[in-house]
């Protein structure tokens, strides 16, 4: 269950052509737009294979000369989801009865560094891109969460469709009171 | 130091709110409570062997937590005695000394000074090495696995501190192979008083089907007849405060209630309980396969039956720190724990349908108190007040039903007491039983 707690660049990257990395940044571009304007139950239905696995570990600092995990150890998520959880989450969100999304929060997602190579299945590639994001609620609690992201992209019916992500938050301690939202 | 006598009123049912905002009263709390009682530090499991170690804090103090080649645990302050600087900055890992990047002092495992470099050139071997050991925790004690630490030395050991809620908390501990806390800790940050989430978690059944309403929905849980209060029965559990500040709310057969997939737990249970009833009796079989929501002063928390484990660290009077746990049993499957982790990450991590829930209310509950008028006003946790008193079977003072203040209540009494200033002896001396009312 230890999911990878760094993203690393394979050792011989096959790049992507102009041309899918360009699909490559307009999906995650225009699925950062879709998730700030709330779109959520679109971005499920329309963006995400049902094989999704969204995955969020914990990171925890250790000497560079530790680096096994000590103990009762094996590893913990904010997000180990798949599509039913995000369904789940989502579906919390539709109640209307989460009382601290009203009023609505103003949330803005930034991407960055977008970057694609071919994965090791046929037709799928795994794209990576930092991120910023940007929470203001109620009069003025604000937070920044700062991180990066790979995605395995599939392209299902001519259509990018988002088959696995993996984020890494470059926090030991979240600075937010919470990460419920999607990233 | 200054005259708390008048913060908590009413056996414990009137807070002042300048108890959640104000400096001097959290750094009287510092040196009152976090000085004194023990704390939370860490499952034995989670440094299994000589050299394993992590760090963690007792109030606002850094502590380093050792196993020792003997196989003890030692805990010392991880503040260099030369000039202060930190000295291990890892969460945890294995080593066989720790060493200072500021001049290179190093410690052994047990905090004692090993080496100081120009020891002979610069010190003239006149430093009296015994001198400037790391500052010890005064005791380190373990309670099935649960290793606690205070620094007072005069404090009365870790099990007459636990007192009642060790009893209750064999239910779970002391099963077959004993527990095991998963992790690493997820850690977040709350802008809230330390004691709110504390209170939260101790007696606030009240808010679950309010608060958490949306969550319950989208889980789809045996508890979601309790979204927005559409059902409520008095009979679906209890509260406990025990002597000692610690305490608990419980839900009847809820043990695997919030969990999305919760299956296999319920076969677990069901496995094991005949075990528990033969070990334990037939009351903590029947808290075995409840839900808690429990509190161990001053700044544990746990939820048996969501399996999540909390410690609530201040950061001031406003700040705090969540790190979270998951609680399992040692010998369950390991895809049962692999569930556990995730289920209680979905529901009481930092991204949880129901942690989310929470942390706003926790946050608003500390931050109205900014304004000075309304700091000088009261809150009140009087609910079930007229109806707690004894049981003819279960210590401590127990409150009919999930929804009731009786927990909050014992919490306050022990921090109102500790506050004071008294002794620890002065305060064993108060006993207090509960009113004499059996409540079944
Ligand atoms: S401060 Fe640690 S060696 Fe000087
Ligand atoms: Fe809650």
């Amino acid at each position: 269950m230890n999911a990878p707690t760094q993203i690393k660049t394979p050792a011989n990257p096959r790049y992507v052509d102009r041309d899918t990395l360009f699909e490559v940044e307009r999906f995650l571009i225009r699925e950062a737009r879709m998730l700030d304007e709330e779109r959520f139950r679109e971005w499920w239905q329309t963006q995400l294979t049902e094989d999704i696995h969204y995955v969020l570990p914990v990171r925890e600092i250790r000497m560079r000369a530790n680096k096994q995990p000590i103990g009762s150890n094996p590893g913990a998520f904010v997000f180990n989801d798949n599509y039913g959880m995000l369904d789940m989450r989502i579906r919390r969100l539709e109640t209307g009865l989460v009382w601290m999304e009203d009023p609505q929060n103003y949330i803005r997602r930034f991407i960055s560094n977008i970057d694609a190579a071919w994965a090791d299945v046929d037709g799928e590639v795994d794209a990576w891109s930092n991120f910023i994001v940007y929470r203001n609620r109620r009069q003025r609690d604000e937070t920044v969460v700062w991180g990066t992201k790979q995605c395995r992209l599939r392209k299902v019916d001519g259509q990018w469709k988002l088959a696995g992500r993996t984020i890494l938050v470059d926090q030991r301690v979240v600075l937010d009171k919470n990460l419920y939202f999607f990233l | 130091m200054k005259d708390v006598s008048k913060l908590i009123l009413e056996d414990g049912a009137v807070q002042d709110r300048r108890i959640y905002w104000d400096q001097d009263i959290y750094e009287q709390e510092l040196e009152q409570i976090f000085a004194r009682a023990w704390q939370f530090l860490a499952h034995e499991g989670q440094i299994p062997n000589a050299g394993d170690f992590l760090t963690t804090r007792m109030g606002e103090d850094n502590v380093i937590v050792a196993r020792q080649p003997d196989g003890t645990i030692k805990a010392f302050i991880n503040s260099c005695p030369h000039r202060g600087n930190v000295v291990c900055h890892a969460d945890t890992g294995n080593a066989k000394a720790f060493t200072c990047a500021y001049h290179g002092w190093a410690f052994g495992l047990d905090g004692a000074l090993a080496t100081v470099p120009l020891e002979h050139d610069a010190y003239y071997d006149a430093i009296e090495r015994p001198r400037y050991a790391m500052h010890p925790v005064a005791k380190v004690e373990s309670y099935k696995g649960l290793v606690f630490g205070t620094f007072d030395a005069r404090a009365p050991s870790l099990r007459d501190y636990l007192g009642d809620m060790a009893w209750y908390m064999d239910t779970f501990l002391d099963v077959p192979g004993g527990i095991e806390l998963l992790g690493p800790p997820m850690k977040s940050i709350l802008n809230c008083n330390w004691k709110v989430p504390v209170e939260n978690f101790i007696a606030d059944g009240y808010h679950v089907g309010w608060a958490h309403a949306a969550a319950l929905k989208a889980i789809e849980s045996p508890l979601s007849p309790l979204a927005g209060n559409q059902a409520y029965d008095v009979n679906t559990g209890l509260q406990v405060a025990t002597r000692g500040g610690h305490g608990f709310g419980v839900i009847w057969d809820a043990a695997a209630a919030i969990h999305p997939e919760g299956g296999a737990f319920r076969d677990w249970l069901a496995k094991r309980t005949p075990i528990i009833r033969e070990r334990l009796g037939e009351w903590r079989s029947r808290f075995y396969n409840g839900h808690w929501d429990a509190s161990i002063f001053p700044n544990c928390s746990f939820l048996y039956g969501t399996n999540t484990w909390k410690l609530w660290l201040p950061m001031g009077p406003h700040n705090i720190e969540v790190w979270t746990w998951t609680l399992v049993e040692k010998d369950m499957p390991a895809e049962l724990k692999q569930m556990m982790v995730a289920t209680n990450m979905m529901t009481f991590g930092t991204a949880g349908m129901l942690e989310t829930d929470d942390g706003e209310n926790m946050e608003q509950c500390t931050g109205s108190n900014r304004g000075w008028v309304t700091r000088r006003g009261k809150l009140y946790s009087g609910m079930g007040q007229v109806r707690e008193g004894r049981h003819p079977e279960l210590p401590g003072i127990i409150g009919k039903g999930i929804v009731c203040e009786t927990s909050n209540r014992g919490f306050y009494r022990r921090w109102a007491e500790l506050m004071s200033g008294r002794s620890w002896e002065e305060v064993a001396r108060e006993p207090r039983s509960a009113p004499n009312r059996e409540v079944a």
